[in-house]
């Protein structure tokens, strides 16, 4: 059984801890992960400004990548979205390509999607006894249709006080290019995102997209504010660690 | 169409709704009004998905099938009694409009709510010949008087205060108003009393045309929409030629789905269904009707795979409600007529010289919330991508942007190029990073660090981890269910490709 | 301008647009990539759910359905047993109201309702055929329209009423009040069930106009404030008979 990580080019660079949770925790169930080093990125900050050749030639190398892997997990809804939404549309003019991602659509899962629908995990047996709230990033609910996953885990994390966000599935204004191209929009967008967490008082603020949380987490340090932002996969494996 | 330009840059359009703190409440407490009101009327009728589904598929089929059951819409218009017109474009349905109003030696005009005549500037035209035009839509009447165009697609005036209203409508009144909701509606009232009484032509739009009895269905709250049809003698409907639906049956899906998505109204105050002129016998109602079917762009949607459902639109604006963008800058910034989601699409298909209007689909942050919103399913989220990629096919993107794709080109097509520009992305860091963040407002990340700080890169990227990772993660026993699940959820996958085999 | 001239830029105007529609016809179908299509199209899913088209309510279902949407809307609904009864309540309502002129279909149950005799003062016009602006000026002054509904809509809460000679359009939209009466048997559960009997009964030539009024004209234009009576009539009672 060939179970593989894609890291995701964010993750990689800037946040390999969440990588280095997701290894440790699924090692406690006898997974060994896999990490194909030709994996370079997913390719949709290309795709979704619209240069398609060069989102193209990146997907080849996450096709190619996993091509004999049996089960390929990555901790971002919003990358995996793309595989599963966007490479059909990528590769549509070209039958042999289809059928590989058609190949790499079925094995590919987010994080929570894994533990609860493939493994069938529900309580890994964590605790975090602080305040939390949750925000749904836009790709992973919408594209990929995780919704409940996240709940699912977090409800069974011993002492761990889940608030609602108010307003939590507007998007946080990051989108990729987007908040380079019209930063002022995005940053007003993110401005109300981080005012809503902030109204939680949470202490921490958890996800399953990188991006949408150091989003978050820029707008809060750039007001000043502190708070905790974590990966799902970071707070549960701190939860079967350090609090049990 | 094309003589028009938007005002100024998308960027420029954009600041200036973000430094307008009284818009952006209002905004935002409107849509948030629709959205809790299509929330709950969507909860209260119950399998909405479902209704969703059928919507769709009746659009689909009809625009799919648009020669057959527009040309029975127009068979059937005649045989009430009714005229038809065809527009290719903007100038022509003027052109048209003018002519009627011309053999009815018109001097005045009421209009009820209708985008598709925002789009054509029929009130220019009017104007240009002394004839005067009312908008009788209590929003619309608000930004006819202050020479403004709609910035929602379902109230029109979001953006304005309720004294900048009493002024408005104090300066036609000849004395000073209150800034009082009734009264101010109550002086629009007699003062379109008057209006509809006189006036010697009504223009509508169309909500619906149905192709089997050949009408039109109009939906209004206020009721100006019948006033327009009951009583000047000649009414005039401008209509997109996408407007269709085949039967009356289909209307009824169409009259739940269209009120609940827009207001979270069960059904509008006013649903009429117009089908030719008065009767003989009948005491009100138009003697004349005339429809100008009106293309205006549409047609090059037809065909496209990737455009064809933008014609599925019933301008409920639940787009606009749900999105975020919208929700911070209002209609205006869109520039032209449509705003929200469905106007970052149109905007750039229906106009010709899509170099002026293609960074509208920019905004957007993509985050599917319209496409999840639309009653119709239409999936503004990946047309606004494909819109994208026509600009950068056209080479109208900024070259800066096209140098840093090909850049990303390069590193990510080849994982050693990756990991090298990791490297040396670390390097380059070292002169702003501090205690893993990055502050500095300079260089590239200056966007981004205007509004936030931006991480630096991590001292080991995941890759460069992993081989320690790995040694630590000695070889255990894979638990027994799971690998059952696993292995079962393999076996299934492989029947599957077996029996799509065979 | 001759009224030959006007004939004459209409008949030019409808020469154009026959002229016009096979090229504006083809020219769809050419966009989409095929013949044009003269044949019905089957419709693979035509009208609404199979689920909503079992919904149905009993008799008595559909009226308090019908009432609570209506008083939800702001809307007046109350039911009578007899035609006294509701003739009493017109009186009293048009003279708490103060309402000096009426007007009214020529429609028989309004004729035995003798509302003229009950309200010897008002000024109560009957729409019939005759002159066009008269029947406007008077609508247009009336504190009170009266109808009788064609049908009424119990799941959305609404009236519908059809056009005719002597069935003004106006008497439902330029009066301060309406009073649409609803004979019970008239309220049906959906409007799809309203559809389909309006289509058999006219066949394939529908009435002028057909209104569904769901409540008072209304409109939050104005900063979200909502407000009543904005162009049609702000007080709207529907009054439901069950003889």
């Amino acid at each position: 059984m060939k179970v593989s990580i894609f890291i995701t080019c964010l993750c990689d660079a800037i946040y390999p801890r969440v990588g280095e949770a997701m290894v440790r925790l699924l090692h406690r169930y006898g997974i060994r992960l896999h990490f194909p080093e030709v994996q370079t990125c997913c390719g949709q900050p290309a795709f979704n400004s619209g240069y398609w050749d060069a989102a193209r030639e990146s997907a080849q190398t996450i096709i190619q990548a996993f091509e004999d892997s049996d089960f390929v997990i990555a901790p971002s809804g919003s990358c995996v979205g793309m595989i599963h939404h966007h490479y059909p549309t990528l590769f549509q003019n070209d039958p042999a390509m289809m059928k590989k991602v058609n190949n790499l659509i079925e094995k590919t899962y987010e994080f929570s999607q894994f533990l609860v629908h493939v493994l069938g995990i529900r309580d890994l047996g964590a605790t975090f006894p602080y305040k939390v709230t949750y925000h749904p990033s836009c790709h992973g609910s919408r594209l990929l249709g995780v919704k409940d996953e996240p709940y699912i885990l977090l409800s069974h994390v011993k002492e761990c006080q889940l608030v609602p966000l108010p307003f939590a599935e507007d998007c946080c204004g990051f989108g990729g290019t987007f908040s380079v191209k019209l930063s002022d929009l995005s940053g007003a967008m993110v401005d109300e995102k981080a005012e809503h967490v902030l109204e939680t008082e949470a202490e921490v603020l958890v996800g399953l997209d990188m991006a949408c949380l150091m989003n978050i987490a820029g707008r809060m340090k750039h007001k000043g504010k502190e708070l905790r932002v974590m990966h799902l996969a970071e707070l549960l494996y701190e939860g079967v660690t350090m609090h049990g | 169409m094309g003589n028009l330009e938007p005002n100024s840059p998308l960027k420029e359009r954009i600041s200036l709704a973000l430094n307008n703190e009284f818009l952006r409440n209002a905004v935002k407490f409107t849509t948030e009004r629709l959205r809790k009101g299509k929330q709950t009327a969507t909860d209260e009728l119950g399998n909405w998905e479902e209704w969703r589904s059928y919507g769709q598929a009746i659009r689909m089929h009809t625009i799919a099938h648009l020669d057959y059951y527009l040309s029975q819409f127009v068979n059937n218009v005649r045989a009430a009694g009714g005229f038809v017109h065809f527009a290719s474009t903007a100038r022509e349905a003027v052109e048209i409009a003018m002519k009627i109003m011309e053999a009815k030696q018109a001097k005045s005009v009421v209009k009820s709510k209708s985008m598709v005549s925002e789009e054509v500037h029929i009130n220019q035209a009017l104007e240009e010949k002394g004839i005067e035009v009312v908008e009788t839509d209590l929003g619309e009447y608000i930004i006819q008087l202050a020479g403004e165009t709609p910035s929602h697609i379902i109230i029109p005036a979001i953006h304005k205060n309720k004294k900048q209203i009493a002024e408005l409508l104090s300066q036609v009144a000849g004395e000073p108003l209150p800034a009082d909701t009734a009264i101010l509606a109550g002086f629009v009232r007699s003062k379109l009393r008057e209006k509809f009484l006189s006036a010697d032509i009504g223009i509508t739009g169309c909500n619906f045309a149905i192709a089997e009895s050949g009408s039109i269905v109009l939906f209004s709250n206020e009721g100006n929409a019948r006033m327009v049809s009951t009583l000047p003698k000649t009414q005039i409907t401008m209509m997109g030629m996408e407007r269709i639906i085949p039967t009356w049956e289909d209307l009824e899906v169409m009259a739940t789905l269209l009120p609940r998505a827009a207001t979270g109204q069960k059904l509008t105050v006013y649903m009429s269904a117009i089908t030719g002129p008065k009767r003989s016998e009948d005491g009100d109602g138009p003697e004349e009707l005339h429809i100008i079917i009106i293309d205006n762009g549409r047609s090059n949607q037809l065909g496209d795979p990737e455009f064809q459902e933008v014609l599925n639109c019933i301008r409920c604006g639940a787009c606009l409600n749900a999105c975020p963008v919208y929700r911070h800058v209002g209609g205006h910034a869109y520039g032209w007529v449509y705003s929200g989601p469905i106007g970052a699409v149109l905007t750039p298909v229906l106009q010709a010289e899509k170099e002026k209007w293609g960074e509208v689909a920019n905004a957007s942050s993509l985050c599917g919330a319209c496409y999840e919103a639309c009653p119709v399913k239409i999936p503004l989220h990946d047309m606004l991508v494909y819109l994208r990629r026509r600009n950068v096919e056209q080479g109208t993107t900024k070259k800066r942007e096209q140098w840093g794709m090909k850049v990303f080109q390069k590193v990510a097509s080849s994982h050693k190029r990756y990991r090298l520009a990791i490297k040396a992305g670390r390097i380059g860091q070292k002169f702003v990073a501090r205690k893993g963040e990055i502050k500095a407002k300079i260089g590239p990340l200056k966007k981004w660090t205007a509004h936030r700080t931006a991480p630096a890169l991590a001292p080991r990227s995941f890759r460069e981890m992993w081989q320690d990772l790995q040694q630590q993660q000695t070889q255990i026993e894979l638990d027994p269910t799971i690998q059952k699940r696993m292995e079962e959820m393999l076996k299934k996958r492989g029947d599957q490709h077996e029996s799509e085999q065979k | 301008m001759n009224p030959n001239r006007s004939e004459e830029i209409l008949k030019e105007l409808e020469r154009k647009a026959k002229e016009k529609e096979e090229t504006f016809f083809q020219h769809i179908a050419n966009r989409l990539g095929r013949p044009r299509l003269h044949t019905p199209p089957i419709q693979p899913v035509r009208g609404v759910p199979s689920f909503w088209r079992q919904y149905h309510l009993d008799f008595e279902e559909r009226i308090s359905l019908f009432m609570a949407n209506w008083e939800n809307l702001g809307g007046v609904a109350k039911r009578f047993g007899c035609k006294e009864d509701l003739v009493t309540f017109i009186r009293n309502e048009a003279e708490t109201m103060q309402a000096k002129k009426l007007i009214r279909w020529q429609h028989p149950v309004l004729e035995q309702l003798e509302i003229e005799k009950t309200l010897p003062k008002a000024d109560v016009t009957i729409w019939k055929e005759s002159n066009r602006e008269q029947l406007l000026q008077k609508a247009a002054e009336a504190d009170i329209g009266i109808v009788v509904a064609d049908y009424a809509i119990a799941h959305t809460g609404t009236v519908v009423v059809l056009s005719g000679a002597t069935k003004g359009r106006s008497v439902s939209l330029l009066p301060t009040a309406l009073m649409a009466i609803i004979r019970t048997e008239d309220v049906k559960t959906k409007m799809g069930e309203v559809l389909a009997v309006i289509q058999k009964r006219n066949g394939p030539s529908m009435p002028a106009g057909i209104h569904f009024i769901t409540g008072p004209s209304r409109s939050s234009d104005i900063e979200n404030d909502l407000t009543i009576g904005v162009h049609g009539p702000g007080i709207v009672y529907a009054l439901l008979l069950d003889e």
